[in-house]
């Protein structure tokens, strides 16, 4: 508190303030005028003495922050249960309503309150993290039926509406709104070079960011693997790295890459968004893993998995998809082989994200332990090529493609063909190879001036590279990025918008792009108009354009990044018929089954999509439903109590399909 | 009346010249704090009280269960320089025992009762410290003891109460509840100690 409101400065006439009371109606409510309609009712039938005498008032007089009976507005109420949590004569129970819609960053039940326990003391209105909850000026509640006592807060008191009394104030509120904040890299440091932006929590830092969290767990459900996050943020504030590791390791085999590229479904939901900055959980993930020392992963597994299971599995691709079903089905006890025609596992994690997001270091520490449970990775081994599809049908039990989109789409508008536009997919594998030191900077082709078509984060991605090659390159950096959509449905992340602001991408958003002018066989620009909407009435994409409004971004290179694409051309013909591709993606069941290829399953980007966690909860659903298609049938070892253990734990822990959270604009 | 800055200085001078300081706070512009060894205490309050510090606001004590200490704290209030001192000594947690100052501040007579009532202190010197005050008919710990447990209490004492209310909804189909606690449950499960906060 403020020292001079503390302790005002003392004055002679300060008494004389006093007087004004003369001139004020006294503040006294007659006994017979206090009562909600349904009291006066009750009273009136029931007190022989005063029979039908007593009026009711509404609205009741009282002080404006009395803490009388509760009312809990439950448009905003999402039963996140902190208000039970927080109530210090237990009066609270939360009761499960499955009537209420199931979605992202709400569960399923509210707030009863036994009013025989009740102390009115408003812990609970303090610390509700919608405001939801405040307290009326209803303080009378007549019963001679003691079991009546207990009532479920609704947006009215007795089914009228009341005055409020007491709600939360700046002061009062116990939630700590404002996020701990993060140490980036500044951007003219860091466009020098591909250092890790994101500079990671240190140990106080992260109990503090900790410390924000109620542990309600509304954000489980958003995440498509189901982490345990209220408890690995628990075990983080009581510093226990090795528990929360592993937590974390029961439900996602590539932490360290999800601490720093999720899409972050859960912080969308979190309950402490409703009204302020969400706990930070990804950067929390990543703090664990990054102080997690090599010799804790050791204890993850208490004994060595092992081929409990005589049957072989194969998979193609390595990235998060493949590496997630690789991860599981080792635990489940099988053999597993993994190939990848790249010289370095991880596809998209290594090969698509640049290395200012997340650096190889964290890809490999991830894999490694993979490897390290006896994984197999074969790079350098293309399926289609090297090996085919039939062989591994012959020599495995069963096949995981989890191949991705690793293909360039570019749109088809004159000029397009020019060999100075570039597609994403076609870049980014180049900018990876360039900042490991595998390529030489005169051998990549990024002129003085780029043109970025896209809003998404890979279109970010190729933007900030471009950044960083030019300044290298040329010492000037000069990037347009353009997308169909403005920055109030911009597809990418906020995050990518204000560090690629503040690393310099000129944006002109809301234009689409008509062609590319080539001028004596070198490109001038992109000449876009005006997109006046992106999606019809219906919600489906179909943008139009103003040709009135048109622009000329200057640039002597375009690069698309308007969507991935598959590559199927390692799909045999004798199987080309029996799977079906509809707009891209493999046709399956649930856990990614092919229908009618029992032996055959799918996940990731051509299964599912879009993000890396929803290709980890592919994965571990595959493994899942690979462990059903093959235990039955399959010769077993005999297994320890702990293989047994693990086994199930891999099976409880299989991930429902997550709910989708809807997105907060912040950015304006 | 004198400037309350010059008033700190003088309780700091007149502390520190009579009584070794283990620790010192500065809370605000009116109040000061010291924390001095127990042998100190009837000497550095009979000093403050004959330098004006006449009125004994409070007694009471504060529970350190790690250190394994209570803290009791004695706030005196001068109404000629407007100071509230804090003086603070820590005393063992076992068998709890600090000399009465009822030969400096009669008044403390009640606070020491009080004291001892919610945290067990024992205050010789004070003949009626024992003496029942708030808490008529007490059989558990002293209340106020971060070991004392409520809620414990409340169920040992007051019959819970089932209501025949039900305002749950509830869809046989429907488990993500349940399903929910079991995962937590076994998160739980997985933690390997780390200080429990």
């Amino acid at each position: 508190m403020e020292e001079k409101k503390k302790y005002p400065k003392p004055s002679i006439f300060k008494p004389l303030r006093h007087l004004k009371y003369l001139f004020r109606k006294p503040v006294s409510h007659p006994l017979d005028t206090i009562f909600t309609e349904k009291n006066a009712e009750y009273l009136n039938k029931n007190n022989p003495f005063r029979k039908n005498k007593i009026k009711n008032s509404v609205p009741r007089t009282a002080p404006d922050n009395i803490r009388g009976f509760h009312v809990n507005d439950w448009e905003k109420c999402i039963g996140c249960g902190t208000c039970g949590e927080i109530c210090p004569t237990a009066a609270i129970e939360m009761v499960p309503r499955h009537d209420l819609p199931r979605v992202a960053g709400e569960l399923q039940q509210r707030p009863v309150i036994d009013y025989g326990r009740c102390c009115f003391c408003a812990l609970c209105v303090d610390t509700c993290t919608t405001g939801s909850l405040s307290m009326t000026k209803e303080y009378v509640f007549a019963d001679s039926n003691p079991d009546s006592f207990k009532l479920m807060p609704t947006e009215t008191w007795q089914d009228q509406e009341v005055e409020l009394g007491y709600q939360k104030t700046e002061v009062t509120d116990l939630l700590d709104l404002k996020r701990v904040e993060m140490e980036h890299i500044e951007p003219e440091e860091r466009i020098k070079s591909y250092i890790e932006v994101v500079r990671g929590y240190s140990k106080e830092f992260a109990k503090q960011e900790a410390a924000r969290c109620v542990e309600c767990g509304v954000c489980t459900a958003s995440c498509p693997v189901q982490m345990h996050i209220p408890q690995y943020i628990k075990a983080i504030w009581e510093d226990d790295i090795e528990g929360g590791l592993k937590q974390i390791y029961e439900t996602n085999p590539l932490p360290g890459v999800c601490g720093r590229v999720c899409t972050h479904n859960c912080e969308t939901s979190c309950a402490i968004a409703q009204r302020g900055e969400a706990i930070a959980i990804r950067w929390l993930k990543r703090y664990i893993i990054d102080s997690a020392p090599d010799e804790m992963y050791e204890k993850i597994f208490n004994e060595p998995v092992s081929e409990v299971i005589e049957a072989k599995v194969a998979i193609a691709g390595s990235g998060p998809a493949s590496l997630s079903t690789a991860y599981y089905l080792r635990g489940l006890g099988y053999h597993v082989d993994v190939f990848e025609e790249k010289n370095r596992p991880g596809g998209v994690m290594s090969y698509g994200a640049p290395q200012y997001r997340i650096p190889d270091y964290a890809v490999e520490k991830d894999i490694n332990f993979i490897k390290k449970i006896g994984v197999n990775i074969h790079t350098n081994t293309r399926v289609g090529t090297d090996i085919t599809l039939e062989e591994l049908e012959k020599k495995y039990d069963a096949v995981f493609l989890g191949t991705g989109f690793f293909a360039a789409r570019k749109l088809n508008i004159p000029g397009s063909d020019h060999p100075d536009v570039m597609g994403a997919m076609d870049f980014l594998p180049i900018t990876r190879d360039f900042a490991r030191g595998a390529i030489k900077l005169d051998e990549i082709n990024v002129k003085k001036s780029v043109v970025v078509v896209g809003g998404g984060d890979v279109a970010f991605d190729v933007a900030r590279n471009c950044i960083r090659i030019q300044l290298e390159k040329y010492g000037k950096a000069d990037v347009k990025l353009t997308s169909l959509e403005t920055l109030d449905i911009l597809p990418g992340s906020d995050d990518e918008y204000i560090e690629g602001k503040e690393e310099g991408i000129q944006f002109f958003l809301g234009n689409g792009p008509q062609e590319i002018v080539v001028k004596n066989g070198k490109i001038k620009g992109l000449r876009v108009w005006k997109c006046t909407r992106v999606f019809d009435e219906e919600g489906r994409f179909n943008p139009t354009f103003d040709s009135e409004q048109e622009t000329l971004l200057e640039g002597e290179q375009v690069f698309f990044s308007v969507g991935q694409a598959p590559d199927y051309t390692f799909i045999p013909e004798s199987l080309k018929d029996k799977v079906t591709i509809e707009r891209g993606k493999v046709k399956a069941n649930k856990d990614g089954q092919v229908e009618g290829l029992d032996w055959l399953f799918v996940g990731g980007d051509i299964f599912r999509g879009p993000d890396i966690i929803t290709a980890v909860s592919d994965g571990h659903r595959a493994a899942v439903a690979i462990d059903d298609y093959l235990y039955t049938n399959a010769k077993k070892k005999e297994q320890s109590e702990y293989v047994k253990e693990i086994r199930e734990a891999i099976r409880f822990n299989n991930p429902d399909l997550a709910l989708k959270p809807t997105r907060k604009r912040t950015l304006n | 009346m004198t400037n309350s800055i010059n008033n700190l200085e003088l309780v700091k001078e007149l502390v520190s010249k009579t009584t070794t300081i283990l620790k010192e706070e500065n809370i605000d512009v009116q109040q000061l704090a010291f924390e001095v060894n127990t042998c100190d205490i009837h000497h550095v309050l009979s000093v403050l009280k004959s330098a004006g510090w006449k009125q004994l606001s409070y007694l009471s004590a504060v529970d350190w269960p790690d250190e394994n200490k209570f803290e009791v704290v004695y706030i005196l209030f001068n109404w000629d320089k407007p100071v509230y001192v804090q003086i603070r000594t820590k005393i063992d947690r076992e068998n709890p025992s600090i000399d009465s100052i009822l030969p400096i501040f009669p008044g403390a007579k009640y606070y020491e009762r009080e004291a001892h009532e919610f945290f067990g202190i024992a205050f010789p010197g004070n003949p009626d410290y024992e003496k029942q005050l708030i808490l008529e008919g007490w059989d558990d710990i002293p209340p106020l003891r971060k070991d004392f447990d409520p809620s414990a209490y409340s169920d040992r004492k007051f019959p819970s109460r089932e209501y025949p209310q039900d305002y749950s909804v509830t869809d046989e189909k429907n488990h993500s509840l349940e399903k929910r606690a079991e995962r937590k449950a076994r998160a739980e499960r997985l933690r390997t100690g780390g200080k429990k906060q």
